[in-house]
This record gives C-alpha cells, sequence and structure tokens, in this order.
C-alpha cells in the first residue's frame, strides 16, 4: 500500500528524484553523502536491498527504500528486526545469487557480527555501507569515529575509505566491481555526519556507464540443481585447508582493487588507488597518514604547511603493506605522523596505526600515532600543528607510540600542550 | 561595504565561510544548500551535527571558495564572515555572532534598528543587515517561510553569486509558482534591506583565521581527571551541570500552556506522560503530592497533557512572538 502526502503524490525523498529517470549524461549537482550513496547503489541495480537503520546511516536505506517505492528499482526492500537479520537476510540472498545491498554504523555493526565471517567464507560479493560512528562507551555517542577499524577488520571483507561526498558516492558503484571481482564481500566507508550529513558538490555517473561497469555475472549460488551443504560441520580433519584456501583467494584481491580503479578511470576520469599521496618530496621528510574525512583537513592544512606530505589509504582491508613500504621508500620518509580515530585501550597502538607498524617493521621508519577525533570531536589545525611539532623532536621509537590530541585534562588544560 | 569584483578577487585564494541560526523547520539548511548550489566555485555545508527538532535552535555552515583545497576541509566553521539569522528570537538565546570576523556581516531578520541589534550582541567591529523576511514572506508568498528571503539580504551585503544563479538553484530545487514567488521574493529582499555600515568596523580580511585556539576542546568543562569514572553523570553532583536543566526547550514550542487548578483533579496522567518534567507538583499537608503548575522554561508544548487529561484541565494559547513560525505546516 503506497504512502501517500495529502496532495495525493507518492512520497519521495526530494534528492533522490534525479536517480527516478535514466542518467544519461554526467550530471552535476550537490547532496549530503548518505543520499549519493542511496543513488549509486539504485544504478548499480541490486536485486535484495536489506538493511537495519541507525543514525548516522539513515538517510541512505530511506532513499533506497524510496526509489524502490517508485517502481524505479526493481529490488525487494525487505525490511528486518535487527541488524543481525539484515545480514543474515543479505548473505543468504546474496548466496542465492542476488546483488545484495546493506548499510550499517556502530552498535549495528557489533550486532551483525555474529552473520559477517559467512559472506567471506562462502565467497559472496555482497557490499555494505558503513557511516562511521563511535560505539557507546562509556557514553552514548551518534558521532564519527572509526569503529569499523576496532573490531571485526580481520574477519575477510575489503574495506575501502573514502574521503568526500564525491569519493563515497564512486565506492558505492567501485564496491560491487570490487566484491564481484574478488567474490569477497565489500565494505565502503565514509565518516559519519562528517559526509553522510554534509551537503558537497558531485557528479553523477551516466546509467549507461555503471551498467557497462557492473555487468551481472555468473557465479556460485545455491542452485536446487545442484544440492550441496553450505556452512556444514567439518572435522580438524578439514578446517584448516578451508582457512588456508581463503588465505591464497585473497592474496591477488588488491590487484583486482587496482585494476578496478583502473578500469574506474577509463570510464569516469577519475583516478583512484590503494594509497594516495600528496607532497611527499618536502624538506623535512614527514608525512601524515591517515584516512577518510580527516585528510581533507589535512589538505586544507596543507596548503599552509607545505614541509608536510600526506599518505591517504584508501585500501584500509586488504592492508597494502607493499605498497605502502614502496612509497615511503621511493620519497625517503623518514617520520610518519599517523592519525586516527580510534583508541585501543590496551597500551599498545591502535588499529589502524598497528596496521601501518606492520608495514614499516622492515624499514625502521619513527612514527608516532595521535588519537583524535574520538565521538564527533572535531579535528582542526590545532592537532595538525601540536602533532607537527612534537613530531620534530622525535629521535627513536622509545617509549609510548600514541597519544591523545584534543582532550581536556582539566578545566584549563589541555593534554599535552603546554599553555 | 566590498564590490562584488574584491568579494570575487577575495574567493580565490580564501575561503568564504557563513553561518545561518534558525530554529528547527525554518528552512536553515536549505538556504545554506541553496548557497552552494548558486555558487559557481566549490562549496559544502554542513549543518552543525546533532540530532535536529522542530523548533530547537539550528546552526548550518557553508564555505565558498574557488580554491578546491580551502573547501575541502571538513571541519565545522568556527570564523564565520557573515551571520544570518532568521529568527529573531535567537538572539537573546544565542551568541550568534561568536567568531564572527571583524568587519563581518550579521543579517537578522527583523524589523528591529541597527542600534538595539549592536546592544543586544554587544559588537560593535561588525556591520548590520536587516531584512523583514516576514512582511516579504506573507505578500509574496502568503505563508511565513523565510528562508530563501533571507538570502537576498545576504548577496546585497556579500555578492558571492549573482541573483541569476541564485533563481537557477531555487528553480532545480522547488517546482511551479513556488519557484517563481521565491525568486520574486528574494528579488524584493534586495533592495529591501537595510543597510548599515559601521564606521568603527575594519576592512573585512578573508585571509585572517579568525577561530580561537583549541575552540573545539570547550575549555571551561571539567576534563577527565575532572569526571567521574564509567562517564555516569550523577544527579547530585555539581560537576556537570545537569544537562537538560540548562536548555530552554521551552523556546521550541508554538503554543503556551495553561493549567486550571480548578478544574484540576491532581490525576497525575499529565505527570507520567511529560517528557520533560514540566509538569511541576508539590507534596502538601495532607502527604500528597499536587499539581502546582506547568514549568514553561522546560514545555516545549508536545500537547500531550492536554490530550491525556480526562478533566480538560489544560488548554493552549498560541505564544506571541517569532518562535511560533517553527509550526509544521
Amino acid at each position: 500500500m503506497p504512502l501517500h502526502n495529502r496532495r495525493g503524490k507518492k512520497m519521495s525523498v526530494e534528492p533522490m528524484k534525479l536517480f527516478f529517470k535514466e542518467i544519461k549524461e554526467p550530471v552535476e549537482t550537490a547532496m549530503i553523502g548518505n543520499y549519493a550513496v542511496a543513488g549509486g547503489v539504485t544504478q548499480t541495480d541490486p536485486d535484495v536491498i536489506c538493511a537495519f537503520p541507525i543514525t548516522p546511516q539513515t538517510q541512505s536505506v530511506e532513499g533506497l527504500s524510496d526509489v524502490v517505492h517508485q517502481g524505479r528499482l526493481k529490488a525487494a526492500f525487505v525490511n528486518v528486526e535487527s541488524e543481525l537479520a539484515a545480514m543474515s537476510y543479505a548473505t543468504a540472498a546474496c548466496a542465492a545469487g542476488a546483488r545484495a545491498f546493506t548499510a550499517t554504523a556502530s552498535q549495528g555493526y557489533l550486532l551483525m557480527a555474529e552473520g559477517l565471517p559467512m559472506a567471506v567464507g562462502w565467497r559472496l560479493p555482497l557490499t555494505m555501507m558503513i557511516s562511521a560512528r563511535a560505539f557507546n562507551a562509556p557514553n552514548l555517542s551518534i558521532w564519527n569515529q572509526w569503529e569499523y577499524c576496532q573490531v571485526n577488520s580481520e574477519l575477510g571483507w575489503n574495506i575501502i575509505v573514502s574521503e568526500n561526498v564525491q569519493e563515497t558516492y564512486d565506492a558505492s558503484i567501485l564496491s560491487v566491481m570490487i566484491s564481484e571481482d574478488s567474490l569477497f564481500p565489500t565494505i565502503f566507508v565514509h565518516d559519519g555526519f562528517i559526509i553522510s550529513h554534509s551537503v558537497q558538490k558531485l557528479t553523477l555517473i551516466p546509467d549507461e556507464i555503471v551498467r557497462r561497469m557492473t555487468p551481472k555475472k555468473s557465479r556460485h549460488t545455491i542452485d536446487p540443481s545442484k544440492p550441496g551443504v553450505w556452512g556444514g560441520i567439518v572435522t580438524p580433519d578439514y578446517f584448516m585447508e578451508g582457512r588456508i584456501s581463503l588465505d591464497e583467494a585473497k592474496k591477488p584481491v588488491l590487484g583486482q582493487m587496482k585494476s578496478t580503479f583502473d578500469k574506474f578511470k577509463s570510464e569516469t576520469g577519475r583516478e583512484y588507488n590503494l594509497i594516495e599521496t600528496y607532497n611527499l618530496d618536502n624538506s623535512s621528510k614527514t608525512a601524515i597518514c591517515t584516512m577518510g574525512s580527516l585528510c581533507g583537513n589535512v589538505i586544507s592544512w596543507m596548503t599552509k604547511n607545505q614541509d608536510i606530505g600526506l599518505i591517504k589509504i584508501r585500501a584500509y582491508r586488504p592492508f597494502p603493506v607493499e605498497e605502502l613500504r614502496k612509497i615511503v621508500e621511493e620519497h625517503n620518509i623518514e617520520k610518519l605522523i599517523l592519525l586516527e580515530k580510534s583508541d585501543a585501550l590496551n597500551g599498545m597502538l591502535p588499529p589502524f596505526s598497528m596496521s601501518v607498524a606492520t608495514a614499516l617493521y622492515p624499514l625502521k621508519t619513527l612514527f608516532r600515532s595521535f588519537i583524535v577525533g574520538l565521538g564527533g570531536r572535531d579535528v582542526t589545525r590545532d592537532e595538525f600543528n601540536i602533532a607537527k611539532k612534537k613530531m620534530e623532536t622525535v629521535t627513536d621509537m622509545k617509549g609510548s607510540l600514541y597519544t591523545y590530541l584534543g582532550v581536556r585534562e582539566t578545566k584549563q588544560k589541555i593534554v599535552g600542550v603546554d599553555q | 561595504m566590498l564590490t562584488k569584483e574584491e568579494i570575487q578577487d577575495a574567493l580565490k585564494e580564501n575561503c568564504i565561510n557563513l553561518r545561518f541560526h534558525a530554529r528547527g523547520g525554518q528552512g536553515g539548511v536549505t538556504a545554506s544548500n541553496l548557497c552552494v548550489e548558486a555558487f559557481h566555485g566549490y562549496g559544502v555545508c554542513q549543518p552543525r551535527f546533532g540530532a535536529e527538532r522542530m523548533g530547537s535552535p539550528t546552526e548550518s555552515y557553508v564555505r565558498l571558495s574557488y580554491n578546491d583545497d580551502l573547501v575541502r576541509n571538513n571541519e565545522q566553521v568556527y570564523g564565520p564572515h557573515a551571520v544570518s539569522v532568521l529568527d529573531s528570537s535567537l538572539l537573546g538565546e544565542i551568541d550568534v555572532t561568536a567568531g564572527l570576523a571583524p568587519g563581518g556581516w550579521l543579517i537578522v531578520n527583523t524589523t528591529m534598528d541597527q542600534i538595539s541589534l549592536q546592544e543586544i550582541v554587544g559588537r560593535d567591529d561588525i556591520n548590520i543587515a536587516t531584512i523583514d523576511a516576514l512582511n516579504i514572506a506573507m505578500e509574496i508568498l502568503g505563508r511565513n517561510i523565510t528562508n530563501t528571503i533571507i538570502l537576498g539580504a545576504l548577496i546585497r551585503v556579500l555578492p558571492m553569486f549573482t541573483m541569476d544563479a541564485l533563481a537557477d538553484a531555487i528553480m532545480m530545487r522547488f517546482k511551479g509558482s513556488i519557484a517563481g514567488k521565491n525568486v520574486e521574493a528574494i528579488k524584493r529582499a534586495i533592495d529591501d534591506t537595510c543597510v548599515y555600515e559601521n564606521s568603527n568596523a575594519p576592512k573585512i580580511d578573508f585571509s585572517k583565521d579568525t577561530k580561537i585556539q583549541w575552540q573545539q576542546v570547550s575549555l571551561g568543562l571539567p576534563g577527565y581527571k575532572e569526571l567521574d569514572k564509567a562517564g555516569v553523570w550523577y544527579c547530585d553532583e555539581t560537576v556537570i551541570e545537569m544537562g537538560s536543566k540548562l536548555v530552554n526547550t521551552g523556546s521550541w514550542g508554538e503554543w503556551d500552556m495553561i493549567w486550571n487548578k480548578d478544574t484540576c483533579t491532581d490525576c497525575a496522567q499529565c505527570w507520567y506522560i511529560c517528557p520533560d518534567f514540566a509538569i511541576l507538583r508539590e507534596k502538601g499537608d495532607d502527604g500528597l503530592w499536587h499539581m502546582v503548575g506547568i514549568d514553561q522554561y522546560h514545555c516545549k508544548s508536545c500537547l500531550n497533557c492536554l490530550e491525556v487529561c480526562p478533566v480538560k484541565a489544560i488548554s493552549k494559547e498560541l505564544k506571541q512572538g517569532p518562535a511560533s513560525c517553527a509550526a509544521p505546516q
């Protein structure tokens, strides 16, 4: 039963109207990150959309329900009672051969956890959007933090991270391409509120090109004419063989991502890479290494701080270890400032920094990790200035390798800032 | 006032920051979106991140520049060059000129004069423009929607984009006669804006960063060493002033609730249903609790008490003043 507003028309979400018709040429428009994702997903023609709403992800699902409701998208839009149900349903639909999409954030991602490993194990090209938001402890926060780093990142999902609305729109299409090429599920992430709720300009890709980039290919599916047991129990005689075969299959994924980015560039002109670099051949041989919307803040700050470079990690999982090593070596980077929107509470490095540290281990590059922007705390030039200053005096890898920046110690004192 | 050429020149290597103050439902975010859509360069619009509710004070920010790298910043706006206030009732509630660059513009939808406004905001280093948007809205649009009209005043004092570009953006967003009427109203606003250039205000410097260092860290609030373990906010402690007590939710609503003591039977159904604890009760000499009134500072006129009262002891009266324009259409 379609919902109607007072004028008797079918209800619709205003910005989604652009996607009700065939997009014939590149359109420049402005919209929030979540609607841009809903539009991008619409263009990839999913068969099943199944997600549970959670701030700050909600409008992406709302936008998709609208295009389905308007008849533009012939997909099954399934309302479920929880994120675990959403993940289970989307995984099963994908196993049955459907192109499936889901989306979540924060606590929803935790509730999904039980269902997450299966899409990897069964080699299902599922895609999921995460609008990054803090986990609730010790207080509830609906604002941005890199929760996707803190848990579930070793389950085998591909994870790509976007800086702005254009990138997250493109990622919604790229993820489908990466998933279907690698036969591993892919998460694409944007920072909650900062990107999900900011209106930015973007250029939409014509439907014809999206169709060409994301053809529906035949793959292994649940098929009654070929019965089998999916996810049945195995004794210790078999389990490790299953795991190593997944590891083997995961090895070419970074290469597949790269060729996906190349294909995307030749179709749209927009260039992406596993790692993107800015101003690395600078006088201080120092670079900031970070992900997501923080890169935009750093790039603006760099217009006045040209002695610092930026290494922007787009592919967070699989982590581009060799590529990062090569970049650091080729540009003779001596010091890295790692900016990270998550912490670890165990005295060791937080998760993103730990990944970078693993890659850097043979190179002995000096680095420090700075924890910033938890629970939506804004990250500004003040944090970058002090991180740069602190890094100037670092000459070894002794002592604690991480500090919090931009947090009050007392009413009048900020941690690590002499006033 | 800066010329159009000076503004366009400043936009090449600087970011112009705008801030809009409105109440939830008045369309402040739509106004800031239109700025991004009308500007022929790079632009970003952000709401103040959080949950917006009908009638509550809202903020949205815009960054515009011809330099992509500057707009790429994802910070919230700390040093606006122009602040637009859609609802003058906010002037008493919010520090609308916070961070406003010296020589910047305060644009208010009001019939007040600039001397009164200057006294309210306490700033002598800024310029002021006023527009009676309510009057134009009622005359041309036939309803109290002022969010597009204030843009007319904005481009009168800061010509970042032309009226034609704004008209195009409005035609894209609105359909039919509404779009045309909005364009007409904005054109009227450009002419009707009262511009008060302050001779004490310096010439605005777009290259100067007016953000206060570590502003985002909110010094003055308790630090981690002063907070209780486990993030619990105990009601009987004074470390954190109790959150909701300080929030004037009473300014959000469009109705005043009126309680009739004689009809009231003290059944307390309203006390249970009120989401803001705005039903005031006292223990009487008889040892029982009696209703004594309604806390108008916190009552946001959700009307739950009026619905639930079995004896019609609660009634409503439309508030006088600008807050009532947040009423849902």
